[in-house]
């Protein structure tokens, strides 16, 4: 509000109407779309997939209400007053977390993610740098790769490290891991896993909902696009050059939840990632660069550790690849 | 008549809507005369340029018409006496442009039989015969300005004759709240068409465009009366941000006109189509510009069309349209999205003031309660001319200046429609004001 003395109106900056868009439905229609996939896990990964959804959602709702409880003894506006945004986070952890994961380590990376890398993240720094959920699983996960190695921590499926992605020999029996009765590797790769990120359990589930959300949302698509060209060249190149199955490179590299769900639902994330154009691109691009070569060093779902390097470069990346304005030969 | 009601959602850039439903009918509404007022307050100066000194004294007794300040400068255009009274008092009001005092005439109403001065009004039908400086000496002493909101000096843009080799009619009316201009061109085609026609003998262009948002066929009066002149029309889809004469050029003829510039600088003139009436009335009735037509919007009355006295308190306006003053907590003149809001009911209308919206207290400022910024991007998406609101912001807070000016912040055109798109109802046109302002400053 203006300060004009004797003001019988209140006096303010145009302009005095709003869209009426809002942080809240926004967070709705995320959450919304994350039901697809969070659907497809339940039924490909069955009652534990919902479990651990369960479980994350309802730790970040219970640590807003702790922070809110917190909030309110102390001076300051509060800093989530809905609580779609918690409801989100919780989705998005829940959704992240590999099968296998102990339901312990759920719950300690949702409660990681409400209270250190969004609550206080955003009132010590006064703004998101990482994308919380990803920090929070890159310490709990990291930490215990650390303390009991790479086959307990981040995958918790220890077989995983006896993969060989180098060779097309190698390649193939990885492929053929993912078999099923029905389906054969590539097919279970995009349609239907029992392995890895509960929100990849159907990677064909996570790429329409993502894409349903870029369009329907205005998500940073510049960002998933230049991710998935990205691993896509990569993977192809890999396949040709090892002289295996190209399609087979594709599904693999593209289609675990690592990519498709981390992809859409977590490098978008609008606080932590790039606003310029040129910067999008960077992002992603490096992203998918980062991402494949982890896969390619058996760190399958270390994707999140190199999301938390690119937010890093965020700040370095918003200072390229900006649009001209008009005027200066650019405008709409 | 009935339109499709895409005409009011306006497309912006990034895919999103202005809705502008809020003055739905507006155009099928009749221009309604509002009284003369009790009082006049006249702002001495309502013009972008040089500053007019009063030609009265209090106690002198004033014509409606006659001349009441006035500027030896280049870019001076007179006021004058909107109602036939008595000057009270030379003094300081608000302005709701400048945001602050300014000088103003108040005139006291005096009913009397003495008819309004009038100035040397010429024959329509023998325009040819007449010089350019003629007319364009008329238009000034008529105390014409750019009505589309901006106020520059018309005499001062229609003696760009070198320069210009389009004259555009701005009739876009892409304000949210604004169906003056549409009802204008209803009522008014004859006098629109004719100031047209009187514009392009002062300016001389090769080409002549009347921009409009209508689909073809919508005024078909006007369109006959255009064709007839020799005028193009040009058909452009509903957009709010096209309603910038620099970005209705770029729309037009794909000319973009460089930082710091204007039209006229790329060969453009453009003109509201409020103005062209405005010279037509001056030239051809002998009319000192001292009343126009204005939308009011409230929830109350919906969207009015009201011929006012430039000068009347917005308190009469609002009395006259059935709202009581003290039922409202908002009031902001001009465009919803650009204008500005007015401390009290005593502010006057302007000559520019084509808009008025009152907003009652079940409609509080949606900017009430902000958020912490997502930086979702959607301010950098929706700008129409290719800023990024959010750089800028977070540049301005943190005083970079350098930055501010790599980021460009000094295009701004503000707008609001960052704001008007922020998921968390910021109002990003406060730093963004404050980031132009640092620039200017730091280019000395």
């Amino acid at each position: 509000m203006m300060d004009t003395p004797g003001s019988q109106y209140k006096m303010e900056l145009s302009p005095h109407v709003h869209s009426g868009i809002t942080k809240d439905a926004l967070m709705g229609k995320t959450f919304l779309a994350m039901c697809i996939p969070a659907i497809a896990a339940v039924f490909a990964m069955g009652t534990g997939a919902l479990l651990h959804i369960a479980l994350a959602v309802g730790t970040t709702l219970f640590c807003h209400v702790l922070i809110s409880w917190l909030e309110a003894r102390s001076p300051g506006k509060p800093s989530c007053p809905s609580l779609s945004s918690p409801l989100v986070a919780g989705m998005i952890v829940g959704l992240s977390m590999p099968i296998a994961s102990p339901y312990p380590v759920t719950l300690g990376v949702a409660a990681l993610t409400m209270i250190v890398f969004k609550w206080l993240q955003g009132r010590i720094l006064g703004r998101k740098y990482l994308n919380p959920a990803a920090a929070s699983k890159l310490v709990l996960l990291g930490g215990l790769t650390l303390a009991a190695g790479l086959g307990t921590g981040m995958l918790f499926y220890p077989g995983h490290l006896r993969l060989d992605l180098w060779t097309a020999a190698g390649f193939d029996r990885v492929v053929a891991f993912y078999e099923t009765q029905s389906l054969s590797g590539v097919q279970s790769l995009v349609l239907w896993k029992t392995h890895g990120w509960i929100g990849g359990a159907s990677g064909l589930a996570a790429l329409i909902a993502g894409v349903g959300a870029v369009l329907w949302l205005k998500l940073k698509w510049r960002i998933v696009l230049s991710l998935l060209v990205a691993i896509g060249v990569l993977a192809i190149l890999f396949g040709v050059v090892t002289g295996g199955s190209v399609v087979g490179r594709l599904a693999f590299h593209l289609f675990t939840g690592s990519v498709v769900f981390m992809g859409f639902f977590m490098a978008t994330e609008p606080q932590s990632t790039p606003v310029t154009e040129g910067g999008q691109y960077a992002f992603g691009a490096l992203l998918g660069l980062a991402t494949f070569f982890l896969q390619q060093l058996n760190v399958l779902g270390g994707s999140i550790l190199a999301l938390v390097a690119l937010n890093l470069l965020t700040p370095f990346l918003d200072r390229i690849g900006m649009r001209r304005s008009y005027g200066h030969g650019g405008g709409r | 008549m009935t339109r499709h009601r895409d005409q009011y959602l306006f497309r912006e850039a990034g895919g999103f809507v202005v809705d502008a439903t809020v003055k739905r009918g507006g155009e099928d509404i009749a221009f309604q005369i509002v009284p003369d007022p009790e009082l006049c307050i006249v702002f001495l100066q309502q013009h972008a340029g040089a500053p007019n000194a009063a030609l009265v004294r209090p106690g002198d007794e004033v014509v409606e018409g006659q001349k009441i300040g006035d500027s030896d400068e280049t870019l001076g255009v007179p006021v004058h006496a909107p109602i036939a009274g008595v000057v009270r008092k030379i003094e300081d009001a608000y302005h709701p442009t400048a945001g602050g005092p300014a000088p103003a005439v108040f005139i006291e109403r005096r009913d009397r039989a003495q008819p309004p001065v009038r100035l040397p009004a010429f024959d329509a039908g023998r325009l040819d015969e007449l010089n350019a400086e003629t007319l364009l000496a008329a238009v000034r002493e008529a105390g014409v300005v750019g009505l589309g909101g901006a106020a520059f000096p018309t005499h001062v843009k229609l003696a760009m004759r070198r320069q210009a080799a389009r004259l555009v009619i701005n009739a876009k009316e892409s304000d949210p709240n604004v169906a003056c201009d549409v009802r204008l061109k209803r009522e008014h085609a004859e006098e629109i068409v004719a100031g047209i026609q009187a514009m392009t003998r002062m300016l001389e262009p090769e080409e002549v465009v009347f921009a409009t948002r209508a689909e073809p066929g919508a005024f078909a009066d006007l369109e006959a009366r255009l064709a007839k002149a020799g005028v193009d029309m040009a058909h452009i889809p509903p957009s709010y941000s096209v309603g910038s004469d620099k970005l209705l050029v770029k729309e037009l003829f794909g000319l973009e006109v460089p930082c710091g510039a204007y039209p006229p600088d790329v060969g453009v003139v453009v003109h509201n189509v409020f103005t062209a009436y405005a010279v037509a009335r001056a030239l051809f009735a002998g009319e000192p510009l001292v009343s126009r037509g204005l939308t009011l919007i409230s929830r109350a009355t919906g969207p009015l069309n009201l011929w006012v006295k430039v000068g009347t308190p917005l308190r009469d306006v609002l009395r006259y349209a059935g709202l009581d003053p003290a039922g409202y907590n908002r009031l902001t003149i001009a465009s919803m999205l650009m204008g500005q809001s007015v401390p009290d009911t005593d502010v006057p209308m302007l000559k520019a003031t084509a808009g008025i919206c009152a907003f009652g207290p079940d409609e509080p400022s949606p900017y009430d309660r902000p958020l912490p910024c997502i930086r979702c991007g959607y301010c950098n998406m929706v700008c129409p001319v290719g800023i990024y609101p959010v750089l800028i912001m977070e540049a301005e807070t943190r005083g970079q200046t350098v930055r501010l000016r790599r980021l460009h912040a000094e295009d701004c055109i503000d707008c609001g429609l960052c704001s008007y798109v922020c998921p968390s109802a910021i109002k990003l046109t406060a730093p963004l004001r404050r980031a132009m302002a640092a620039v200017k400053r730091s280019e000395g």
